[in-house]
């Protein structure tokens, strides 16, 4: 994807993370890498008082071109205008090449109405690509603030990639609790490390094409759901926790201290009928949009089952299905991620079946792959 | 020793309780405004004192008072006490000579306000030449006059200049402006939304002012009381309208339980704040008898103007086509959106769905609704259930969902014969099947839809649903759907306790029993011996509400 060509659009990336995780740190580092040149940082404060946006170089409420080729500004109001002018001023020649976009969040923010205006906002479509949430968590005090706020918790269920910051000052055994928890409440992010602030993934690289229809990005999301897992799994998911003397099922883990975020996937066997699918999106979407926080899946449909559709949903915003070329891999069945806040799984599979007549196979939704999919 | 002795002792009576435990005695005690005792002689002689009021009924029928699942009290007082009236079956002729009759006496400038025409004679009137005859009736006064249904006017010219309609207006979302067909001039008939312009025109005129609101609200009830009304639900409160329930509750003067229900959007026949907005003010406006506990609505419009919502298309028509089904204002996420929020705010949902297309819609959003959050105990309300396709039937009961049957339509009418000019006779016919609904278990729950009817007279749809035949012996000789008859005692039913259950009040009203609200009519007969065909001639000669006397009939 380049911000070169005029017509493509340009990937956006939103960070966010709670309130002294590290993010700022983490993407003044990320800037000063080549591969940003032509990257604009907007940092965005509606709703909350900001005070990040001190640490970064950079004035009010104008764009900013930083040491890097970077550009910078302050939001404070309408981010879809901030969007529109950029891209105005960078077609007009006004700025370099601008290649990508970063979005900094405040600590505070529930980034999830940015990604609805990115998805939503008929102005900003086809210009714009939500190219992945990165949200950061603080190694030290990470858990005591999934504990205590449950703007934290969402942040991290929102998360395409996860970056654990400090991972410097905590033990391994912390580091690895840690880690597990946050693949408990967001199973299909990617997990990266960072020390000293230095992240071990290039800001590029996080792509995160659900919406562009990345087979590749797409099954790794999915992959939960090929671990085969049903709610009476046999095997032990601590035995992926290093350090963790008692052994405690994978149910122990959904709605801890998680502030009602939960995750799981669901696989479905047979082709799917999409109008009847498609109708049961309608119904979550107006009747449990608020809870669902993000829902993503490869659908089996059965008007082109070479094809799979690609669903991406925050909210009760839903891109319009990608159909891809061909399936990424053999499995060839429907496969469902979400990540909810108060919404039984128990409801989507009662739902599903009721009014889209589809019977759907719960998997608990363990992170256990994480650590190598991190390293991927 | 606290005194036990009753306030009043209602003796010597007929008393139908609709209580099936207990259907008849002969005496009741009351104190305090509620029942404290219920049965023969013996059961009240203990709790007679020297200062109980006691009341030989001389054996007449007593029953509880009348409970009414849908009127418009603010409209109906209006049109009772400010508005031109003429029956539905009026001809052209007869609406121009009482415009003419009433532009004689009223000032220069004043509004001429007046219903309701049949919607059959809308064709008639949507025309340059019937509007020519409007305005010399009118003598350059402004004229808007409502049909049966509530959702269309036709207004005159002056009407139409002072609403800054033109040829060169569009017509409005969801509604449109009548025009003749060669030239495009208006024709003064403002159909469903288009109402709203004109309605809102008189709004802000200062037409009706709060003193007006008030004696009109006033005035509605005690006209309820009148016909043995103790408890109803208004089905479209607007702020003025709870603001006049409420004002009267804490007056003490509100002779009525009065449930309201908050239109989710503006209605077209009323202007005003509405859905989060008024839904927000609700606790201002609650009283003791004032329950601000519903939200209203409109899903669809009316089958004579083809603006209901059906399964099945209306007969081809010169403008619309063939294959026309109408179609609903709200979307169905819309709906299943209104309705969850309206269980998660612990408010009742009355949704207008006059097609069966609309049942449908209203049907499925809260079976979404139960299916994602569970059951709750919350009765939303299918107004008016009256056209339903046969597989919906049997999903009232399925889903707890009341049956609002209001207007009384279930015997021919101007409305039926409207029907089957737009749906073809064979369709308009099968309207209302109640006995099916019954057979199925759901509630039904009965009211007037006054000032839609023109009285909240319950007794006319009460004879209606046991004849299927229009009681005022207009369409003589002929039943509507006659398979679909009930009996006099579930019809008593579907007026009392069945539409207490519905609005949220079966602790309170719908029937005599102790702890209940001491609401009694006593009647000029036992409506359960008199012959079917004369159950509408019944009158109501006393009502009490809390235990005093509303209404005494001279």
């Amino acid at each position: 994807m380049s911000g070169a060509d005029p017509l493509s659009p340009i990937p956006v990336t939103i960070l966010t993370g709670f309130l002294g995780s590290g993010k700022t740190t983490v993407l003044n580092r990320l800037l000063k890498r080549p591969s940003l040149a032509g990257a604009a940082v907007i940092i965005n404060e509606f709703g909350a008082i900001g005070l990040d946006h001190l640490l970064i170089e950079a004035s009010e409420e104008q764009f900013t071109l930083l040491d890097n080729g970077c550009v910078c500004c302050t939001v404070r109001g309408d981010l879809v205008a901030t969007l529109k002018a950029l891209d105005l001023r960078s077609r007009a020649g006004e700025l370099p090449g601008l290649t990508h976009v970063v979005i900094e969040t405040t600590g505070l923010a529930d980034p999830a109405p940015i990604l609805h205006t990115l998805m939503a906002e008929p102005d900003l479509a086809g210009r714009y690509l939500v190219a992945g949430v990165v949200t950061t968590v603080d190694a030290v005090n990470g858990p005591a603030t999934l504990d205590r706020h449950a703007e934290a918790a969402k942040q991290v269920a929102v998360a395409d990639r996860l970056l654990v910051t400090k991972t410097d000052l905590v033990s391994d055994e912390a580091l690895s609790e840690l880690r597990h928890r946050l693949a408990t409440l967001a199973p299909a992010a990617r997990q990266s490390l960072a020390r000293n602030g230095e992240a071990d993934f290039d800001i590029m690289d996080v792509t995160h094409s659900a919406m562009a229809g990345d087979a590749r990005e797409m099954a790794a999301w999915l992959d939960i759901s090929a671990h085969e897992c049903g709610p009476d799994c046999a095997h032990d998911h601590s035995d992926h926790h290093p350090g963790a003397g008692h052994h405690h099922g994978p149910r122990e883990h959904h709605g801890q201290h998680h502030h009602g975020i939960q995750s799981y996937s669901f696989v479905i066997d047979k082709p799917v009928e999409w109008s009847a699918f498609a109708r049961w999106l309608d119904y979550v979407a107006a009747l449990k949009g608020e809870d669902l926080l993000r829902l993503k899946g490869l659908v089996h449909v059965t008007d082109e089952p070479e094809r799979p559709l690609v669903l991406h949903g925050v909210q009760h915003v839903f891109h319009p299905p990608v159909r891809l070329d061909a399936w990424p891999s053999a499995d060839r069945r429907t496969r469902l991620v979400f990540i909810v806040r108060d919404i039984d799984r128990e409801t989507i599979a009662r739902t599903l079946k009721k009014f889209a007549a589809i019977d759907a196979t719960s998997t608990v939704a363990v992170g256990t792959g994480t650590p190598s999919r991190a390293a991927a | 020793m606290p005194d036990r002795s009753a306030d009043l002792v209602l003796t010597n009576g007929l008393i139908y309780t609709v209580d099936r435990k207990r259907p008849w005695a002969s005496s009741v005690a009351v104190k305090g405004g509620r029942i404290v005792a219920v049965g023969e002689a013996d059961a009240v002689s203990s709790l007679t004192g020297s200062a109980t009021k006691t009341v030989d009924l001389g054996g007449a029928m007593l029953m509880p008072g009348i409970v009414d699942v849908h009127a418009h009290l603010m409209m109906g007082g209006q049109a009772e006490l400010f508005e031109l009236r003429f029956s539905p079956t009026s001809s052209l002729e007869t609406l121009i000579a009482r415009v003419a009759e009433a532009a004689a006496g009223a000032p220069q400038g004043a509004w001429i306000i007046g219903g309701q025409w049949g919607s059959d004679l809308l064709p008639r009137l949507n025309k340059l030449d019937a509007l020519a005859a409007l305005d010399k009736a009118s003598q350059g006064r402004p004229v808007m006059l409502r049909d049966d249904t509530y959702h269309n006017r036709w207004i005159n010219s002056e009407a139409l200049r002072l609403a800054g309609v033109s040829a060169a207006t569009p017509d409005p979302q969801k509604g449109s402006i009548g025009r003749d067909p060669t030239t495009g001039a208006p024709t003064g008939m403002m159909i469903e939304s288009a109402a709203g312009i004109v309605e809102s025109t008189i709004a802000r005129s200062g037409h009706y002012t709060e003193e007006m609101d008030r004696a009109a609200m006033a005035r509605s009830i005690a006209t309820l009381n009148s016909y043995g009304v103790t408890a109803f639900l208004d089905a479209a409160a607007m702020q003025p309208i709870l603001a006049a329930l409420k004002g009267l509750d804490d007056r003490g003067e509100l002779t009525a339980w009065s449930v309201s229900a908050m239109p989710a959007v503006e209605p077209s026949f009323m202007s005003g704040i509405a859905g989060d907005e008024l839904i927000a003010l609700r606790e201002n406006y609650r009283g003791a008898h004032a329950r601000p506990d519903f939200v209203k609505i409109f899903l669809d419009g009316v089958p004579g103007a083809r603006t209901a919502a059906f399964h099945e298309p209306y007969v081809d028509d010169a403008i619309l086509g063939c294959c026309f089904r109408g179609s609903t204002i709200v979307t169905v996420p819309e709906l299943i959106r209104w309705v969850g929020k309206c269980e998660k705010l612990g408010l009742g949902v009355k949704i207008h769905c006059a097609g069966d297309a609309a049942v449908s819609q209203a049907l499925d959003a809260i079976d979404v609704v139960r299916s994602f959050n569970g059951p709750t105990k919350l009765i939303h309300h299918i107004a008016h259930a009256s056209y339903i396709a046969p597989d919906d039937v049997a999903r009232f009961a399925e889903l707890g969902v009341a049956a609002d049957l209001s207007p009384f339509l279930w015997y021919p009418t101007s409305f039926l014969e409207g029907h089957k000019q737009t749906m073809g006779e064979a369709r308009a016919l099968r309207f209302w099947p109640n006995k099916d609904l019954l057979a199925a278990g759901a509630l039904l729950a009965g009211g007037s839809d006054w000032p839609v009817m023109p009285n909240p007279d319950p007794w006319n749809g009460i004879e209606g649903l046991v004849t299927r035949r229009n009681p005022s012996g207009e369409f003589a000789g002929v039943a509507l759907w006659p398979e679909q008859a009930i009996d006099v005692a579930t019809a008593l039913e579907i007026f009392t306790i069945n539409s207490a259950r519905a609005i949220g009040l079966a602790d309170t009203v719908g029937s005599i029993e102790i702890g209940k609200s001491a609401d009694f009519i006593k009647l000029d007969r036992n409506v359960l011996e008199t012959p079917a065909d004369e159950i509408a001639d019944t009158k109501v000669l006393t009502t009490w509400f809390e235990g005093r006397v509303v209404y005494e009939r001279s």
